[in-house]
């Protein structure tokens, strides 16, 4: 610590956060404290150590005292050898930034932010196997329950429907699959094993072929824990892009989460081919269903049937690559059998139209 | 004697003062500022944010003159990133669940409950959001210092969000006609908490001074609508209208365009005027009813300052292609400064340290429901 001489006085202003005078003193800095002189009067001591920097004003650094409110001293121009050792340093961005300058800064905090991307992004696909199934099917229930009693079964339709889920899955104890009287062409998978057929895609298909190939897709994602990974990444992402405030944020979310459920469709039909292959139902009619679905791109609506599918692709993203994927997987002169008889199909499609006391429509939204 | 009056030898008042307030800096020094900061708030998936505002307002509080001293900026990027955190785990996470749950009901069939729970949530956020506006400004003036001395308020705001709530009602519920009387008497409760030093702020607006105004903005809308009709009636009248299959006759074409351009010209020109018109007689009276001891008020724009000003940050953010949005916080707070007058005499012997509580977080709840507030 350099000594400085008693008589070593340096010009600056001061405020000493009583009143708002503004007093011109002179710094009378001995060992490691200082007093402040005005002509007749005398502040201080006051610590060196004590000093914050607060900032540049009109050509002048202040600093302010860690313990009197609104104490403020001002020097002119550049801080003399003499004192710039005692004060603190000015400051620019603050802590880190100043320490590490500003582009090393930036680049540290890219890819510190890249990684935390990185994981949120990865680790749900690990993650997910890991939420115990009871937490899962708690929250399934929890969301679901009975949707309100808009599911349908009668003794024929849920035979059927039960026998083609037994025909595309393993473990069908574990799985919850119901057909909702709602008139919209779309099925889901929901947490805790439940995937929800709505009657609109029932009413819309030609076979029960159909039916089972998009079965098995949301059986995929039950049985590739998508739901889980879904939820986890967009909780995770969520809390990560919190900080980013308005569109900037939810854009880069939608993005990033999309180019997630782009694979995990992909997966899904993966699950789907296979299954529908072992339970030896043709793909040919799935490949047809998304051959029609295709060829309403939004501007083509002919019917209200139209408005309708259009849900089934808000959630499945269609692309030429997934028809082609299931027709590629139809193998020449292979015996198929069709996923249910003639009077089965007839029973599951009137499933809901036979059940006395289920109730239909979408609640108030219907 | 410290009067400001009597001590002309330190800064002489001129015959003509031009203003209390002066603006020293310049957008290029703010640039130099403003472009890291976004630099920053990028690789920091927008975390970096909070310290951004912060080491804004320094700058333009550093570069305000009040008087013959500068303003002082010492609020803490900390604190609003605390702020921020407080609303995001005390409100917006409990929000997010209580709302899933309200989905979960609708799925279930519960709508009635559900609607409740949405309802009450709604009210939760319209309370919260007068508390935010209270806390805000106090917030801000507890951390804005001259000569060593700042601002604040010893009173919490959550008395101020019911009379936020109840206010708000009133004036909305004749067909909106009493909104100049809850937004007067909203900015006067709210600056009737505050002090500076040792003084209290007293707020004492009146709204009637306003009604024209706003009978002016709210019967625009009317005007436009009684244009439009009566432009479909006259076509009705003679038949253009008619899906005879027959030409369109050329009068009743032009009379399309002219209603095309009634349509464009007074939801996107006139109703936005109309608005600014209010807007800036709502700001000249407002802060014309604000004293701080023998301090007075002034707010000078007028409807064509505020007019110009807005075109210009538009012209400023499309012709930047939006980068040039940085530079909206420089554009008002100068904006604000330039038309900011004060008179009257301070004592500077008077002017002694606030007593009042500093909270340690910032405008989290502001920022969180999107709402701004001088």
């Amino acid at each position: 610590m350099t000594e400085i001489a008693p008589d070593h006085v340096f010009q600056a202003w001061h405020f000493d956060g009583k009143s708002a005078v503004r007093r011109p003193v002179d710094i009378q800095a001995i060992g490691n404290d200082f007093y402040l002189t005005e002509t007749e009067r005398r502040h201080g001591p006051f610590a060196f150590a004590d000093m914050t920097y607060v900032g540049e004003q009109n050509g002048a650094h202040v600093y302010g005292h860690d313990e009197i409110d609104g104490w403020r001293l001002g020097l002119r121009g550049e801080i003399p050898g003499e004192l710039s050792g005692l004060l603190p340093p000015p400051r620019r961005y603050g802590g880190w930034i100043d320490r590490l300058g500003l582009g090393k800064a930036s680049i540290t905090f890219a890819v510190i932010s890249a990684a935390v991307v990185a994981v949120v992004l990865f680790t749900p696909q690990w993650l997910a196997p890991l939420v115990p199934s009871s937490w899962e099917r708690e929250m399934g229930d929890a969301l679901v329950g009975d949707f309100g009693g808009r599911f349908c079964s009668t003794e024929d339709g849920s035979a059927a429907l039960a026998k083609m889920t037994h025909a595309l899955d393993d473990n069908p104890e574990d799985l919850q699959v119901e057909v909702a009287n709602i008139d919209m062409v779309n099925a889901v998978a929901l947490p805790g094993g439940k995937v929800i057929i709505f009657q609109g895609l029932i009413d819309n298909a030609r076979s029960p072929d159909e039916i089972a190939g998009v079965l098995a897709h949301e059986i995929g994602h039950v049985r590739e824990r998508h739901v889980m990974q879904a939820l986890l990444r967009q909780f995770g992402l969520s809390i990560v892009l919190g900080g980013a405030d308005g569109t900037g944020g939810s854009l880069l979310n939608g993005a990033l989460s999309s180019s997630y459920s782009r694979d995990a469709e992909r997966e899904a039909d993966d699950f789907s081919i296979r299954a529908m292959r072992n339970a030896n139902i043709s793909p040919a009619a799935t490949a047809g269903f998304f051959r029609r679905l295709s060829r309403l791109d939004g501007s083509d609506q002919p019917d209200q049937n139209a408005a309708r599918i259009t849900g089934y692709m808000s959630t499945h993203p269609l692309s030429g690559e997934r028809q082609r994927a299931f027709e590629n997987s139809l193998e020449e002169g292979k015996q198929y059998a069709p996923s249910l008889t003639a009077a089965e199909w007839q029973s599951l499609k009137t499933m809901c139209e036979n059940d006395p006391d289920v109730e239909s429509g979408f609640g108030p939204f219907d | 004697m410290d009067d400001y009056s009597s001590r002309s030898e330190s800064a002489p008042p001129p015959a003509k003062p031009p203003s209390a307030f002066q603006f020293h800096g310049n957008w290029q020094d703010f640039a130099k500022i403003a472009f890291p900061n976004l630099l920053l708030t990028i690789v920091t998936l927008g975390i970096y944010r909070f310290w951004a505002t912060t080491r804004e307002r320094e700058y333009l509080w550093s570069q305000t003159e009040f008087i013959d001293e500068r303003l002082e900026w010492t609020g803490k990027g900390i604190e609003l990133f605390i702020g921020f955190l407080l609303v995001f785990f005390l409100i917006l996470m409990p929000f997010a669940v209580i709302n899933f749950i309200s989905q979960g009901l609708i799925f279930q069939g519960q709508e009635a409950l559900a609607g409740l729970i949405v309802f009450l949530l709604l009210f939760a956020i319209f309370y919260l959001t007068g508390v935010a506006y209270f806390r805000a400004l106090r917030y801000r003036l507890s951390r804005t210092y001259w000569r060593g001395i700042r601002g604040g308020s010893d009173n919490p705001g959550f008395f101020y969000g019911v009379s936020y709530i109840w206010k708000s009602l009133a004036g909305w519920l004749p067909i909106f006609l009493l909104v100049p009387w809850s937004s007067i008497s909203l900015w006067n409760e709210r600056w009737n908490r505050m002090s500076f030093g040792p003084h209290m702020f007293t707020s004492n607006a009146e709204w009637t001074d306003l009604m024209k105004r706003y009978l002016l903005f709210y019967l625009v809308p009317f005007l436009i609508f009684v244009g439009i009709f009566a432009i479909i009636g006259y076509l009705g009248a003679t038949g253009a209208l008619q899906p005879d299959g027959g030409e369109l006759d050329p009068g009743a074409g032009a009379l399309l365009g002219v209603f095309a351009i009634v349509v464009f010209v007074g939801f996107y020109i006139l109703i936005p005027i109309a608005a600014l018109m209010y807007y800036s007689k709502f700001f000249r009276v407002a802060v014309g009813g604000l004293k701080l001891h023998k301090l007075e008020f002034d707010f000078t724009a007028r409807s064509a300052d505020w007019i110009l000003f807005f075109l210009a940050n538009m012209a400023i953010i499309l012709c930047t292609l939006g980068i040039g949005y940085i530079f909206m916080p420089y554009r008002n707070w100068t904006f604000f400064v330039r038309h900011m007058e004060a008179f009257g005499e301070i004592n500077l012997d008077e002017l002694t340290q606030s007593e009042t509580t500093r909270a340690g977080h910032g405008e989290g709840l502001l920022d969180a429901f999107d709402v701004g507030a001088i």
